[in-house]
């Protein structure tokens, strides 16, 4: 039983498992971001365009972040999925891009 | 069903992808992602077009959201985000045990999330702001509420595959469908990080 115990740390080892300090790290980020989009909102008076492209690029920091660490996407063997997730994004662009700009012209 | 038999029972180290067919599978759910992502890029589209359809009398959104609210249901989501990942983290190093109990945790909070949010939308219809009031209305519910059902369709589906271990144990069969439900907690997670920045902070800056 001590055997096989140690041969799987050592194979760990070998594999080098992530431990939980960069999805903490990531975690950390994450709640920050949050924090400065809604303490923005709260301060108002701010500019509204300025305050749209912020909270906007504040959102997809988040987002690469959480889909690098959480998501595994910086793991090797993962040119499929940001292929097949990055032309979902890339029809949801053009859509979200046609309401906002198109739609009430 | 294996591919090759390991001794003493042990698991490869990410047993998801020690079969092919687990490779097929997370693969294939990246690409069901890549829809879903469509899918919620079109609610999106719709409410950003009508979300100041608001009609004469109907309250607005900036009237009816308040950030506290929202900004729980966002901590309990990322929290709820990050134990599922100590779940994958403890299925890689063979800790089934564990692996349970942060399943668990996880879906606690997917429940403590659809609570608020249950809690949230009858406030919501109290202030006349039911599903057929406005424009605005039904795309809000439309989007958050398609948000919602991921939410409650994703603890149902990691409730079941909770009893599936108990009964069958961690094996290379098994261990995808823990992995892909991950991916699928965080996708919710990554929408809802857009929910609340064009829904709420957004809506409430005006």
């Amino acid at each position: 039983m001590s055997s096989q115990h140690s041969s799987v740390e050592e194979q760990a080892k070998h594999h080098k498992h992530e431990g939980p300090k960069k999805h903490i790290i990531g975690f950390i980020m994450s709640i920050l971001l949050t924090i400065i989009a809604f303490s923005m909102v709260a301060a108002g008076e701010i500019n509204t365009t300025f305050i749209y492209i912020f909270l906007v690029l504040m959102a997809c920091v988040q987002v690469f972040i959480q889909m690098g660490f959480w998501m595994h996407m910086k793991d090797r063997g993962h040119l499929y999925p940001i292929i097949g997730i990055l032309m979902g994004v890339f029809v949801v662009f053009t859509i979200v891009i046609m309401a906002e700009y198109w739609a009430w012209w | 069903m294996s591919a090759h038999s390991h001794v003493d029972g042990q698991l490869p180290h990410e047993p998801e992808k020690a079969t092919l067919e687990g490779r097929n599978k997370v693969l294939g759910f990246w690409l069901f992602l890549g829809a879903e992502t469509v899918l919620f890029g079109t609610l999106f589209s719709a409410f950003l077009a009508l979300r100041h359809q608001v009609g004469d009398g109907n309250p607005s959104g900036q009237e009816l959201f308040e950030l506290s609210t929202t900004a729980w249901a966002t901590f309990i989501l990322l929290t709820s985000s990050l134990t599922s990942v100590f779940a994958i983290q403890s299925m890689h190093t063979n800790k089934v045990k564990s692996m349970i109990v942060w399943l668990i945790i996880t879906i606690l909070l997917g429940l403590g999330f659809l609570g608020l949010e249950i809690v949230e939308f009858a406030n919501y219809v109290d202030e006349g702001h039911k599903f057929s009031t406005s424009a605005f209305s039904t795309s809000f519910y439309t989007l958050v509420g398609f948000h919602g059902a991921h939410v409650l369709f994703g603890i149902l589906w990691i409730g079941i595959l909770i009893a599936q271990i108990f009964k069958k144990g961690l094996n290379v069969t098994t261990a995808p469908k823990i992995y892909v439900a991950g991916i699928y907690w965080h996708f919710i997670d990554v929408v809802w990080v857009f929910i609340f920045t064009v829904v709420y902070l957004m809506g409430k800056v005006g």
